[in-house]
């Protein structure tokens, strides 16, 4: 298991809830994922590194849009080659505000996921080189993905 | 929608001459190889070994669009390609015809949904289209005979009997 | 060497790649940065072919979202569909029958070998050669009849339900599929001699486009890309879904990292898919093909789940966030064409325009999968 030396890094970065840090074990046969982990938006930069120390590969980074609690989720996701363990990190940014620092300087494959982020939720990734819109049209001023979008 | 501009009919006709070129370009049509979405697909399909479209005389596919009379529009046109669709079928040199091929290309198809902000509903949107061809993606034999409706178009005669369903 | 637009010796000039190119394979533009032959910059713009799946996987039920699954990577449909139904089975608790998992397996490795006789065809069209391509649509035809017999479609298949397949397969499907397995292997020899021992194309291919397992990793490309590059990393070995742990088959690795490679692999795919057809057809179960009581309209639980499958391209993942309504709270579609393209920028710098394009064809890319 790759993920166990990992839990006692991410302790130290996780968000904590009554003392507890959001780090979870959950079971690949239910969840698809083998650590769940909830870190400050701040920190996103720390845990990217934890995962490259630990030869993980990029695998996919998204967008949740949860209007209710007026916040939007960043989840990225990572997967080991070799084990086929899967760690998904998480970060929630205000929805007015919503600004978290980029990790394509380490994984330069998150450079196309986080402006694919940014049309979809206009969530703004500071410090990415190019963020001008990847799918959508260049003069896109509209961000589909959000729960509040009208076309 | 912009004002079409009236092209104003010739004023001499080679009735038999026309008749002539018109039998020519029915049987030697040059398609464009420009594959938008998934019929693109079909369209490899039918151009290859078993549907073979070079019965019809119509298997030239051609990259550009300076030397195609034909253009198959096979797929989602997205607003951003829009205007790189537009301007394929501008380089086109005249006579030439567009076959909409799909649902997609015909109506916006499956990605036509309340919300939906990226695509062309229809190439008839953007320019004239002589035949349509329903399906998704249609079968090759669909886009066979979607090319002989057209050739009926040019030539106002059918080349072969039309196949009756069972 | 700097690039720099703005100097005076500077001798580049921007040529435009697209988005109607025959090399590109449908809608992708590359806005490449030249000095003479040699590329300095390839700045790939995608979206022309920008459907926007995931904001229609929002606004339907669950069971109304299958069709889109086809439309994706229209090339090698019945994987999408099974990351699809995959990942809202196990986020719902569906138990599906084994007989409709070997009728999964089975079909999605015959979608394997025919999405990869098209690769073949296709990426040798790239290179200047056309003849394969008809033999390879030849043998790709008889792969579509087989499944036209079950799901009703030629390309865009929607045969996968949540629970099962919409339809069982009967004896003629199974007599089809190993008299097609029999002809294909006797294919292979041809392919081999006039394709792979081709001098032509080996001197084209070996050596070029060099990807390492390191950039595959930073990435985040998979596939026979990872496969190419020494890594065996492969989906249905690493994280075993529906019924592959019960077979016997191996995941071909070359450690060149060139395009030849990523072709040998391919090649060597279809065998082992052909293995895996031959394994699930010998000890395919009697049974239903739909599991019992599942709910007209599905409506799971509140929370969140990933599945991965490995399609023809690579990993494909989908991530579903429910809010226990009917319609899923967020759909994510993770398509491997996205990332085996986003390192074509750093693994093109420096080589010639024609090279880059062997490269551009070697990582197999269906451009709507990468806009989706």
């Amino acid at each position: 298991m790759k993920t166990i030396p990992l839990k006692a890094k991410f302790n130290e970065i996780a968000v904590c809830v009554e003392a507890a840090p959001l780090v979870l074990e959950t079971a690949h046969a239910t969840k698809g994922i083998d650590l769940d982990v909830t870190v400050p938006a701040g920190r996103v930069v720390e845990a990217a590194r934890i995962m490259d120390e630990a030869q993980f590969m990029i695998e996919a980074i998204t967008g949740v849009d949860w209007m209710a609690d007026k916040q939007l989720e960043i989840v990225y996701d990572f997967t080991h080659v070799d084990s086929g363990e899967r760690v998904a990190i998480r970060a929630r940014v205000p929805r007015d505000t919503p600004e978290l620092p980029t990790i394509s300087d380490i994984y330069p494959g998150a450079n196309w996921h986080e402006r694919e982020t940014h049309d979809f939720f206009g969530i703004i990734f500071t410090g990415h080189p190019e963020l001008i819109p990847l799918l959508l049209p260049e003069d896109a001023r509209f961000h589909p993905l959000r729960k509040d979008f009208k076309a | 929608m912009e004002q079409q501009v009236e092209v104003p009919p010739g004023l001499i006709h080679f009735t038999l001459l026309d008749d002539i070129l018109n039998l020519a370009r029915a049987n030697s049509l040059w398609p464009m190889t420009f594959g938008l979405a998934c019929c693109a697909i079909e369209m490899m399909a039918t151009g290859a070994s078993r549907f073979d479209m070079a019965r019809f005389g119509c298997e030239v596919f051609r990259p550009s669009p300076r030397q195609c009379d034909l253009m198959i529009v096979c797929g989602t046109i997205s607003r951003k390609m829009a205007p790189a669709v537009v301007t394929l079928y501008d380089q086109m040199p005249e006579p030439k015809w567009v076959l909409a091929m799909g649902n997609c290309a015909i109506s916006g198809g499956p990605f036509k949904f309340p919300g939906q902000y990226g695509i062309v509903e229809g190439a008839d949107k953007l320019f004239p289209v002589d035949v349509y061809v329903p399906g998704c993606p249609p079968r090759p034999e669909a886009l066979i005979e979607g090319i002989l409706k057209l050739e009926e178009k040019l030539t106002g005669r059918r080349r072969f009997p039309v196949v009756e369903a069972q | 060497m700097s690039i720099d637009a703005q100097s005076v010796l500077n001798e580049t000039f921007v040529l435009n790649l697209g988005p109607q190119h025959p090399a590109t394979h449908g809608v992708l533009r590359i806005k490449l940065t030249m000095d003479g032959e040699y590329i300095m910059d390839a700045d790939p713009v995608i979206g022309y072919g920008h459907r926007m799946h995931e904001k229609m996987g929002e606004n339907r039920t669950y069971a109304k979202f299958l069709p889109n699954t086809g439309r994706m990577d229209y090339v090698a449909a019945l994987f999408n569909g099974h990351g699809y139904v995959g990942a809202v089975e196990r986020l719902a608790g569906l138990v599906v029958p084994e007989r409709a998992e070997y009728i999964r397996v089975i079909t999605s490795e015959l979608n394997r070998i025919s999405s990869h006789l098209l690769w073949v065809g296709a990426f040798l069209v790239d290179l200047g050669g056309f003849t394969p391509l008809l033999y390879c649509f030849d043998d790709r035809e008889q792969i579509l009849d087989l499944l036209e017999s079950v799901t009703g479609a030629r390309l865009t298949f929607c045969y996968y339900r949540f629970g099962g397949v919409s339809n069982d397969i009967d004896d003629d499907f199974v007599a089809g599929t190993r008299k097609f397995i029999a002809s294909l292997r006797s294919r292979m020899p041809m392919y081999d001699a006039f394709v792979t021992k081709n001098i032509i194309f080996r001197k084209r291919v070996e050596g070029l486009g060099a990807i390492s397992a390191e950039t595959c990793r930073k990435y985040g490309a998979t596939g026979p890309v990872i496969r190419g590059s020494g890594v065996a990393y492969d989906v249905r070995k690493a994280e075993p879904y529906s019924v592959y742990s019960k077979f016997n088959f191996d995941v071909p690795v070359y450690t060149q990292c060139d395009c030849m490679a990523r072709y040998l692999v391919r090649i060597a795919e279809m065998g082992e898919s052909m293995r895996i057809i031959e394994q699930a057809l010998d000890t395919l179960p009697a049974g239903p093909v739909m599991a019992e009581k599942v709910p007209r309209t599905l409506k799971p639980a509140k929370g969140d789940c990933y599945f991965n499958v490995e399609s023809a391209r690579g990993s494909f993942g989908v991530r579903v966030v429910s809010d226990g309504s009917e319609n899923a709270y967020r759909l994510k579609l993770r398509s491997p064409c996205f990332s085996n393209m986003s390192l074509f920028r750093e693994c093109s710098r420096g080589m010639l325009l024609p090279d880059a394009l062997a490269l551009l064809g070697s990582l197999d890319l269906v451009i709507p999968d990468i806009d989706r």
